[in-house]
């Protein structure tokens, strides 16, 4: 008794942040996003309003049409980030001079808040002045993230990429240098070429790594917010107002707290179920394998 | 013609040479073991006829064919590694029908081929299992196997029973000494282990320090060892070595101690006053009258016979005897030197005399 005891008593600061921090905002969301609550109108009460949010919410065309880009942001953004972070990895598994050096810029920007990676790009697609314009100009391509909605897709895709490239090269890095050399060696005798020893020996072994890599950026990805409000505010139109910047739109400038916190509920039981989907396609039947 | 030449092969890294020079004839169908310590080269001149190590210098052929420049799968070898280097995530068919299927064969074909592998090792019942799921020695199989199906020139193994129990190791040795005598493929098989090079053995190719310091016989290597390292390598447990001048006592010559102990020679024309080695195996040592004084300090009974440990003028001799000692530890021991089987080297250079 007196070691269980003690067990409590040694987890007891973890569970308190994790509750404080963690699990009370989560039922507090929850609990808000069954209400009417718009705290600096003429009546700030919290009204119980059932699922009036959620009802609201299924015929919303400016949130459906939010999670829309936001899926192809994510797909465009995390599958660049995994083939280029991959390459990148393989890369910097060689030898070559200047390696440590490079491998050390190519993470900079993963230690930058991404309200500075926002301004940055800001600054390099502002068409008067930043840089990308004016190189871009030289080719004939007039850039203008404020006035092409697709351009200023692209633009979040690539921020995105630079942005968090690096991470993905990390762990993958981190993955083949942990994998044994001796069935690369066997491959090799086996008569295996370089694309046939992708396939079938790296991939899979370096899979379990790819796929926790691939989860925590889809994850991060979903809630994408500051980088985007910073360059784009969302805009033009609603051409990158992904689901993050919705809800921030709708609970800091229009106060609707309790319709942001059902979207926000909504997001993440919508991330929850790729990945539930993700895990029983790609990791569920490789356990099962044993 | 599964015929295997290396000729001057030598080896550098950056400018360190680690091989300098290494001949190696092995014929068609032979079983061939490259034994030395850690670091003497075996593994690399392994790897080397595989192809996954650069040749710095000389020439190595298979089948007649020069292979210095033909990548790995081109030199129609197959390699059994330590680890076994199975495909943790393909279960028992596919690794071993792996080769088969990167050749593109058919599918039917692979099937029949892993089958019959599996049949040879015992695996059937494996065949869909995952590495993981498997024991040492199966796993060991199944590397075997996927060197089988592709039916090769040359069996290349790297030590592949390192990773084994005691018990397991000697049932595999036996099981891959019976393979070859069934497939009659060419084998050149690394080990550190000079028991197993003396058990499977045609030839025995013992090195050090990258280079080879006999070729031959496994119990010609035993019985005529050229140098004293192969004389010290070959066989367990080891020589004893005593040093001495050569003598005539009594009208026979004889290796004299510095305390004046009188080792038998028989058979080596030595002149008088050379000083030398003078190498007996524990195993030709027996106990009786008339032998040389050995203060015995340990008796190791292993039931079949007993090892034991002591010194002759504070040089460790040992004897490995049939009969069971029934002595206390710490008194002196008459021990009778076979000096039919000694061997005598020069104390300079340590060759054989």
């Amino acid at each position: 008794m007196q070691s269980k005891k003690l067990g409590w008593l040694l987890l007891s600061p973890t569970l308190f942040i994790l509750g404080l921090f963690g699990i009370f905002p989560f039922i507090y969301v929850l609990w808000v996003s069954f209400h009417e609550w718009n705290p600096f109108a003429a009546n700030p009460e919290k009204l119980f309003n059932w699922a009036a949010n959620y009802r609201k919410l299924v015929f919303d065309a400016q949130f459906l049409a939010s999670l829309g880009v936001t899926l192809a942001f994510v797909f465009f953004a995390v599958v660049s980030e995994v083939v280029i972070g991959y390459i990148l990895a393989q890369a910097f598994m060689k030898d070559f001079p200047g390696k440590a050096f490079f491998r050390t810029i190519h993470t900079l920007p993963l230690i930058m808040a991404p309200i500075i990676v926002g301004s940055i790009w800001k600054l390099m697609t502002t068409p008067s002045i930043g840089i990308i314009p004016h190189l871009l100009k030289n080719f004939g391509i007039d850039l203008n993230i404020g006035q092409s909605a697709i351009a200023a897709f692209c633009i979040t895709v690539i921020m995105d990429i630079w942005h968090w490239t690096p991470l993905v090269t990390l762990s993958l890095i981190a993955a083949l240098v942990s994998l044994p050399a001796d069935p690369f060696e066997q491959a090799q005798i086996d008569g295996a070429n370089k694309r046939q020893i992708f396939w079938h020996i790296t991939l899979p072994m370096i899979r379990p790594a790819l796929i926790a890599t691939v989860f925590i950026r889809l994850m991060d990805a979903m809630r994408t917010v500051d980088e985007v409000l910073m360059l784009t505010g969302g805009g033009p139109g609603s051409a990158t107002r992904y689901v993050g910047v919705h809800i921030y739109k709708e609970v800091f400038p229009k106060t609707n707290y309790g319709y942001g916190s059902a979207i926000s509920v909504i997001v993440l039981y919508l991330t929850i179920v790729i990945c539930w989907l993700l895990y029983t396609s790609l990791i569920a039947p490789r356990n099962k394998r044993g | 013609m599964g015929n295997v030449q290396i000729k001057g092969v030598t080896k550098s890294y950056g400018g360190v040479r680690v091989m300098h020079g290494v001949d190696v004839e092995i014929e068609d169908g032979e079983f061939v073991v490259l034994v030395g310590p850690s670091g003497c080269g075996k593994s690399t001149l392994l790897r080397m006829i595989a192809g996954l190590e650069e040749i710095s210098g000389g020439q190595i052929s298979i089948g007649g064919r020069v292979v210095n420049d033909i990548p790995p799968k081109e030199r129609d070898i197959a390699m059994v590694f330590q680890s076994y280097a199975l495909y943790p995530h393909k279960t028992v068919a596919e690794n071993m029908g792996f080769p088969l299927l990167m050749a593109k064969r058919p599918k039917a074909e692979i099937a029949e081929k892993v089958n019959r592998a599996a049949e040879i090792l015992d695996l059937t019942k494996y065949l869909d299992r995952y590495p993981k799921q498997l024991s040492g020695g199966q796993r060991q199989r199944v590397a075997m196997g996927r060197a089988i199906v592709r039916d090769p020139q040359v069996f290349l193994f790297d030590e592949p029973l390192s990773n084994l129990d005691a018990k397991l190791r000697v049932t595999m040795r036996v099981e891959i000494k019976e393979l070859h005598q069934r497939l009659k493929t060419t084998t050149v098989y690394v080990t550190h282990d000079q028991i197993e090079a003396m058990t499977m053995a045609n030839k025995i190719v013992v090195m050090r320090d990258g280079r080879v310091e006999q070729i031959g016989r496994p119990l010609d290597l035993y019985d005529r060892p050229v140098n004293l390292f192969v004389a010290g390598f070959i066989g367990s447990p080891a020589m004893n070595f005593l040093q001495g001048k050569v003598a005539t006592r009594d009208g026979r010559q004889v290796v004299l101690t510095d305390q004046g102990i009188a080792l038998p020679l028989d058979g080596v024309q030595v002149e008088d006053g050379r000083a030398v080695t003078y190498g007996i195996r524990p195993e030709h040592i027996t106990i009786g009258e008339g032998g040389i004084p050995v203060d015995v300090s340990v008796f190791e009974p292993t039931g079949s016979e007993t090892l034991i440990f002591g010194r002759v003028g504070g040089v460790p001799i040992d004897a490995l005897v049939r009969e069971r000692i029934e002595e206390e530890p710490g008194k002196t021991m008459s021990f009778r030197l076979d000096p039919r089987k000694a061997h005598v080297f020069d104390q300079v250079t340590g060759q054989r005399l």
